[in-house]
């Protein structure tokens, strides 16, 4: 058992081939967790997530299901439950965004990002809460961003999605806390990601004025917290959102 | 899916009603640490929530767990779940509707 007390659990990291999805379950896997990669698209960037985790001697399996797709998902925890018996912690990291100015954004644009953000967490917690409930133990954590707490404009849908994902998050909490699961949300501020790093450096240097530790943060210490919350030194905390943004919003 | 591993097999066959509802009173006594209740004082047609033995509706979720992991039957949602709770008769009903393929007569 490591000091976080996770050795042999089992998780699922949804959006996991890259960025914070990537570094989650990299630093789960560090802790003797065994790692379920959710992708929906590139085999072979989840293939390499998994091989950097095996390489150090960690347990990784790649899973593919696009969690806009519900029947894909339950497919997926089918397959989870037949393989592992099912999974204990759960991290609901995967999204899409559509950006338009709200009088602009179509039904679909509206739709699709709801599917993967707010549906799709819905439905894995929904597949996962079963197996933590038969082990009186469990992890839900919900990765959400400052727009679902503050708004973005520009991005409306993205950011109900992630309010939406705050407060489902926060009904499940109360609903389980009584077998030993915590649900919480870590929300990432400007987090240096390959969106990051296309911005044109004007719009860089803007937004790093805005972060009073005057850089943008990394994957890894965005998983540092996921791995936090997962860990047995955060049983009593549930229901909470800790947020990792270099003081961005102080929210 | 590129996992790979075993289908595990831990359901059994039940075909006898009176044998399935001692057993479900069981379940419920033990996985739900009910110490203070006897199964056998646990009524066939009484409803298993809410009143009787003082059950709250959260305390079902486990059941519908205990349900799935040691009868291979799933209570899939809300709707299904006020039926099959109705009582321990209308529970051993569903569960002898529903066993897994192979399973029963």
């Amino acid at each position: 058992m490591s000091a976080a007390g996770l050795g042999g659990r089992r998780a699922l990291i949804t959006g996991a081939s890259r960025g914070i999805g990537r570094a989650a379950a990299t630093a789960l896997a560090a802790e003797g967790v065994r790692v379920a990669i959710n992708y929906a698209r590139s085999d072979a960037e989840a293939a390499a997530v998994v091989e950097s985790i095996r390489a150090h001697g960690g347990v990784a399996e790649p899973v593919k299901a696009d969690v806009a797709d519900s029947q894909a998902i339950g497919a997926m925890f089918d397959h989870l439950k037949r393989c592992w018996g099912g999974i204990d912690i759960l991290v609901n990291n995967a999204a899409a965004t559509h950006d338009g100015y709200l009088m602009m954004l179509s039904d679909s644009a509206w739709d699709d990002v709801l599917a993967t953000n707010l549906r799709g967490a819905f439905v894995c917690a929904r597949h996962a809460v079963r197996s933590m409930i038969a082990g009186h133990w469990g992890r839900v954590i919900n990765v959400i961003s400052p727009a679902g707490i503050v708004g973005k404009d520009g991005a409306a849908n993205y950011a109900a999605s992630k309010g939406g994902l705050l407060s489902m998050g926060k009904s499940l909490a109360r609903e389980v806390a009584r077998y030993g699961i915590t649900v919480n949300a870590v929300c990432p501020g400007l987090i240096d990601t390959q969106l990051i790093a296309t911005l044109p450096a004007p719009t860089r240097e803007q937004y790093l004025g805005q972060i009073p530790i005057q850089r943008f943060g990394t994957p890894e210490e965005v998983a540092d917290a996921i791995a936090f919350l997962a860990s047995e030194r955060a049983r009593y905390i549930t229901g909470a959102t800790l947020t990792v943004d270099g003081g961005l919003t102080m929210i | 899916m590129i996992l790979r591993c075993e289908t595990r097999q831990n359901e059994e066959t039940i075909l006898d009603r009176n044998e399935l509802k001692l057993r479900l009173k069981r379940l419920l006594v033990d996985g739900l640490k009910l110490e203070s209740v006897d199964p056998n004082d646990i009524q066939d047609a009484e409803p298993i929530f809410v009143e009787g033995l003082g059950l709250d509706s959260i305390d079902a979720l486990e059941l519908v767990v205990l349900v799935e992991e040691q009868l291979g039957v799933v209570i899939p949602d809300e709707e299904v779940g006020k039926l099959a709770f109705a009582s321990i008769n209308a529970l051993a009903d569903y569960i002898l509707a529903n066993q897994p393929a192979g399973a029963g007569a």
